[in-house]
């Protein structure tokens, strides 16, 4: 099961992104919309639903020995899901005033889950399957160490985040709670 | 020596905890790290922002001296070593409540007659003597990491301490070079702070005076 993190500065900047492949056994669940689609549908739309929905469990070697997630296939498709994601974020903003929010919108297997910093920072993590205490204590510490970041003067507010500690540290935290 | 170590110690965490205002660690911190970094964006230059923290330093020690020496009332250091023992002890405990360890070593041996003195009341110590500060912590670069270009660039980002320790001990007649040897910042094991006699000052009549 793979998860796809990002972090975006209040003015929807993306500054860090990571795609963690989870090691924990998922409960498996089926897409209702996926089975209604025809499959001799050729629609770009239904194209994609299929590729995403059957692509989510596969994982590809490519030549170069890397394990590329099948989801990654259609990165394209990754960030739309996430950005399409944003606009029900910033709905749910205004309504409420907790920092996690839960999962936010659902897009066949994909949830889109969503935590916002007292800064306006965006923390978006796009799952399968449900996870809702691993995500919240994930998305908890994300925010510790994306605190930690901010505070060193050499870090530009609202620039990615290139730091080598950081991504090793969010990589071990996705594999705590992931 | 006259005072032992231990009542060194003493009167470091005591001048520490007698002092009615401190500041708070991050404020600290934070406000030196946007100096450094201010400094890094005027001059682009790591050698010179080395050589301006020390700068900074320096005029710091040399005001610094002062407080410290009207609190913590000790007298004159019997020679080399006791300075280092009083500086690391004393001095660093009351202002950053940081405890570094001193190593001492002696000068390298003279190829030419040792010059006499001209300051009767200081022992042997030879110009040549050093002693090495081990900061197991550093308040301020409590929240840095230095990005790849900082790294290659050769920036000793606490270089400020290396001029408060000059300009403070050329008040008292020890003129010294005050380096960084190693830094955690860059990677290094511990960061450690050498601190060479180079010669004990005459008492000048000040400039203008006769």
């Amino acid at each position: 099961m793979s998860h796809h993190l990002f972090l975006l500065s209040p003015s929807d900047t993306p500054l860090y992104s990571l795609t963690h492949q989870s090691t924990k056994p998922v409960p498996t669940v089926t897409s209702p919309l996926a089975s209604n689609l025809p499959t001799w549908s050729t629609s770009a739309f239904a194209g994609t639903l299929t590729a995403l929905s059957g692509a989510s469990s596969a994982t590809q070697t490519t030549s170069g020995g890397a394990v590329r997630v099948g989801g990654g296939q259609d990165r394209h498709v990754i960030q739309m899901i996430a950005n399409a994601g944003l606009d029900v974020i910033e709905d749910v903003m205004r309504k409420e005033n907790t920092m996690y929010l839960k999962s936010v919108d659902k897009f066949n297997e994909w949830t889109v889950s969503a935590f916002i910093t007292p800064g306006n920072m965006k923390f978006v993590l796009l799952h399968e399957g449900k996870n809702d205490e691993g995500i919240r204590a994930f998305l908890m510490e994300v925010w510790e160490l994306y605190v930690k970041t901010m505070v060193n003067p050499f870090h530009t507010a609202h620039t990615a985040i290139r730091s080598g500690v950081f991504d090793s540290r969010v990589r071990g935290s996705a594999r705590k709670y992931l | 020596m006259a005072t032992s170590s231990k009542q060194y110690k003493n009167v470091g965490e005591e001048l520490w905890k007698g002092r009615s205002e401190k500041i708070n660690a991050e404020l600290f911190a934070l406000t030196y790290g946007a100096l450094v970094v201010q400094l890094i964006q005027d001059y682009e230059d790591y050698d010179e922002v080395n050589k301006q923290l020390e700068k900074m330093g320096y005029n710091i020690g040399t005001r610094l001296i002062e407080d410290f020496l009207a609190k913590s009332n000790l007298g004159r250091c019997a020679d080399f070593r006791e300075v280092g023992e009083v500086v690391a002890k004393v001095g660093f405990k009351s202002f950053l409540n940081i405890s570094p360890t001193v190593t001492h070593s002696g000068p390298p041996p003279p190829s030419s007659p040792g010059r006499p003195l001209s300051n009767p009341s200081i022992s042997q110590a030879t110009a040549g003597s050093s002693f090495t500060l081990t900061l197991d912590e550093n308040p301020l670069a409590e929240f840095v990491e230095l990005p790849e270009e900082v790294l290659e660039g050769g920036l000793w980002f606490s270089n400020v301490l290396c001029g408060v320790l000059r300009g403070a001990l050329e008040m008292v007649q020890l003129q010294v070079q005050a380096d960084f040897v190693s830094d955690v910042l860059r990677g290094d094991e511990s960061t450690e702070i050498r601190v060479k006699l180079v010669k004990y000052l005459e008492e000048e009549v000040p400039v203008g005076d006769d």
